[in-house]
């Protein structure tokens, strides 16, 4: 399925094509493109692909984690330094946080430290965002707390690595009330099956508000946070939508030129079995008062819900404030499971329209017989980058809008 | 950047015989043309060989204005709605282009018009080049249809001579289009053998100005073609009356209208009309104006000049 994109490519990555959200670009010193790929579980951590040219991909280096009960899942490039997220599977497993690697030689890249955030309450780090080469935003654990609920184990952490053997945690963030020794109350959580967590998921920081956070925080909504003092981020406002919907927020997009913010959820069930999981657009004109006025418009639910797998929201290209990254304040790019990669207008914030999208086949060998496109990383030549998170790979796209 | 993700609709018209459905098979046959659907309006001798083919029935009614114009909700908004929706819904592949092949004998003005006109269709759809197919060797037969002849070149962003190979000298049949349509690319053909890419560059928002708006007035019979310049960008909503009131006075006249023009604000806005009916003003970018290029009948220059001049000089008082 197709409109206004074209397939250039399709890469099944050595057949270890089961992909996570970690997509990041590095513009390599003798000028290739690298794309840097995590794995969305074991036995693969990540994958570097030679994309410079986007119609004949070719893999440089591919590697496996330590063991089969973690994975990477995200990643991110600044320069020659590269983040890797390591999550466990059972609370106490080790390793867990993140390592940090020299990537200058992308065939070879070379462990320079690794910041540890594993203990019993901890299942480590599921997402991280490094975009400046001093800075680690990350949802994970922190072994000095203990949550009153293990779902909420992943807090909002700030660590240091400006020098990069050495990162340091700098500071952190958590939902009033999911901690042992808060003064809040718990929150109220959500009903039994879709009771997946208060902890925090992507956690964005950008160059035009270096004293913000924008950070999605699962069930418990999407919080801008103040971090003009990092050792102390304080809240400045949070928009929920659950209840009445079935929570999972994921990303916060702001879009700074036109006081737009964009939340995507996740869906984590198949068969849409937590729908709506949508796209909302907020009005962040006053980031005190965050106003929805819309949300993307999807397909129908009912043509898309029993293809195979899941179906709904998940991640959006970011605009991230690096090299290399393309960057739109009208156009968003977002990934829907078997919905595929879809980019929408939003030159009305009121009546976004969807202009673009590509749908794979179902992949070679695909157990639910559809496609589960899961992350979007669009690059500044316009071309579309795109993985499946079962085993279907890379794909690159050349978006005609 | 104002992206528009709309499919691009692509008429291609021309007189009975001339050679319509030879393009059509040589154009979704090349590659950059794979990814169309083809509507046509009759299956017909030649078979249009291509994956994703649509048959509707042209219903066109005459308007007591004299407009010939397409059903409301008639068969072409059916097959594109239909198929727009069934490409969202994931049940055909997809496509990035449409293809309207019109029977020989239809004005193509009314599905340009259905185009305009629909605002459900306008969400997924927009008006692609309207490509005229003319037989270089045979001006017999048209001459037997004249006026619908007339129509079809008169409406054309581009005019195909087809069968080339049959004759050594095509001036007359030339000299025919100029005089109607001296603002379409024409683009000589054997056995259909065109370039995709000259086809895709010829809508209004691709087009250059080199050619398509030569500022040349002609009058053939009743066809009268000229370019209304604006000495200084019009205000929006201006040119909107002007349009309007020119629409509400001869609709019916106006074979085809089309421009980019700078408006006083700085912005540049996409004109497109056919007889009574005109696509709202549409922001286009990075693009330089043209003025409003003007195909009607029996409607003279010097009347629409008269009638913008005696606007622009009352508007204080609106």
């Amino acid at each position: 399925m197709f409109l206004n994109m074209k397939l250039l490519s399709h890469h099944g990555l050595n057949g270890f094509g089961g992909m996570g959200e970690g997509m990041s670009m590095q513009l390599a010193r003798d000028g290739r493109r690298i794309l840097w790929l995590a794995h969305e579980s074991a036995p693969k951590n990540f994958t570097a692909v030679d994309v410079s040219d986007p119609r004949a991909p070719k893999v440089v280096v591919q590697t496996d984690l330590p063991h089969a009960q973690m994975r990477s899942n995200s990643l991110e490039v600044a320069g020659d330094l590269m983040a890797v997220a390591y999550q466990v599977t059972k609370f106490g497993l080790k390793p867990a946080g993140f390592e940090l690697f020299d990537v200058s030689v992308p065939e070879a890249p070379r462990s320079i430290s690794f910041f540890d955030a594993s203990g019993p309450h901890s299942r480590g780090c599921h997402q991280l965002w490094f975009v400046d080469g001093k800075t680690v935003h990350m949802a994970c654990a922190d072994p000095e707390q203990k949550p009153r609920n293990p779902k909420d184990d992943q807090v909002y952490r700030v660590v240091d690595v400006s020098t990069p053997a050495k990162p340091r945690a700098v500071g952190r963030w958590h939902l009033p009330g999911t901690m042992e020794g808060d003064d809040a109350p718990p929150p109220e959580r959500l009903p039994g099956k879709f009771d997946a967590g208060f902890r925090a998921h992507n956690t964005n920081v950008y160059p035009q508000r270096p004293d913000r956070c924008y950070l999605g925080y699962i069930d418990g909504g999407i919080m801008v946070l103040d971090i003009s003092d990092q050792s102390r981020p304080k809240l400045v406002s949070r928009w929920t939508n659950s209840p009445p919907y079935n929570g999972f927020n994921h990303t916060v997009l702001p879009l700074f030129e036109r006081g737009l913010i964009v939340v995507s959820d996740e869906s984590v069930k198949d068969n849409a079995g937590d729908w709506p999981k949508l796209v909302w657009i907020l009005d962040g004109r006053d980031e005190r008062h965050l106003v929805s006025i819309g949300t993307l418009p999807m397909p129908p639910v009912d043509a898309f819900k029993s293809r195979g797998g899941r179906y709904g929201a998940h991640n959006l290209h970011e605009n991230p404030p690096v090299p290399g990254a393309w960057k739109s304040e009208n156009i968003v790019l977002g990934t829907f499971f078997n919905g595929g990669v879809r980019a929408y207008d939003l030159s009305d914030p009121y009546s976004p329209r969807e202009i673009a999208y590509f749908v794979p086949q179902a992949p070679e060998g695909s157990k639910i017989g559809a496609v589960q496109i899961n992350d979007v990383f669009v690059d500044d030549r316009g071309i579309v980058f795109t993985v499946d998170r079962h085993n279907g790979g890379l794909y690159a796209l050349e978006m005609k809008v | 950047m104002i992206p528009d993700g709309r499919t691009p609709v692509f008429v291609v018209t021309g007189f009975l015989g001339s050679g319509k459905t030879t393009l059509l098979n040589r154009l979704v046959a090349s590659p950059g043309f794979a990814d169309s659907m083809v509507v046509v309006n009759e299956f017909g001798e030649v078979p249009v060989d291509h994956h994703l083919l649509e048959a509707s029935e042209e219903k066109t009614v005459a308007l007591p204005n004299g407009c010939l114009c397409c059903h409301l909700r008639g068969d072409l908004e059916e097959t594109l709605i239909g198929a727009a929706m069934r490409r969202r819904r994931g049940e055909i592949a997809g496509f990035d282009r449409v293809i309207v092949e019109t029977s020989g004998l239809a004005d193509p003005g009314p599905v340009a018009q259905t185009l305009y006109a629909d605002r459900a269709l306008e969400r997924d759809f927009k008006l692609g080049p309207i490509v005229t197919v003319v037989d270089a060797a045979d001006t017999g037969k048209r001459n037997l249809g004249m006026e619908i002849a007339k129509s079809q070149i008169a409406a054309a962003d581009v005019i195909v001579l087809s069968k080339t190979d049959r004759s050594q000298d095509f001036s007359e049949v030339e000299n025919e289009i100029r005089a109607l349509n001296p603002h379409a690319r024409c683009i000589p053909a054997r056995f259909g053998d065109v370039d995709p890419g000259l086809l895709e560059k010829s809508g209004i928002e691709k087009s250059g100005t080199d050619h398509v708006f030569s500022a040349v007035a002609h009058h053939d019979g009743g066809i009268h073609t000229f370019v209304l310049q604006f000495e200084d960008p019009p205000r929006k909503n201006l040119l909107e009356r002007f349009l309007a009131l020119l629409v509400e006075l001869r609709g019916a006249d106006l074979l085809r209208v089309k421009g980019i023009v700078a408006l006083d604000g700085g912005e540049h806005v996409a004109v497109q009309g056919v007889r009574h009916v005109f696509d709202r003003l549409r922001p286009i970018a990075n693009r330089p104006s043209t003025g409003l290029v003007f195909i009607t009948q029996n409607m003279a220059e010097r009347d629409v000049q008269a009638l913008w001049r005696a606007m622009s000089v009352l508007k204080g008082a609106s």
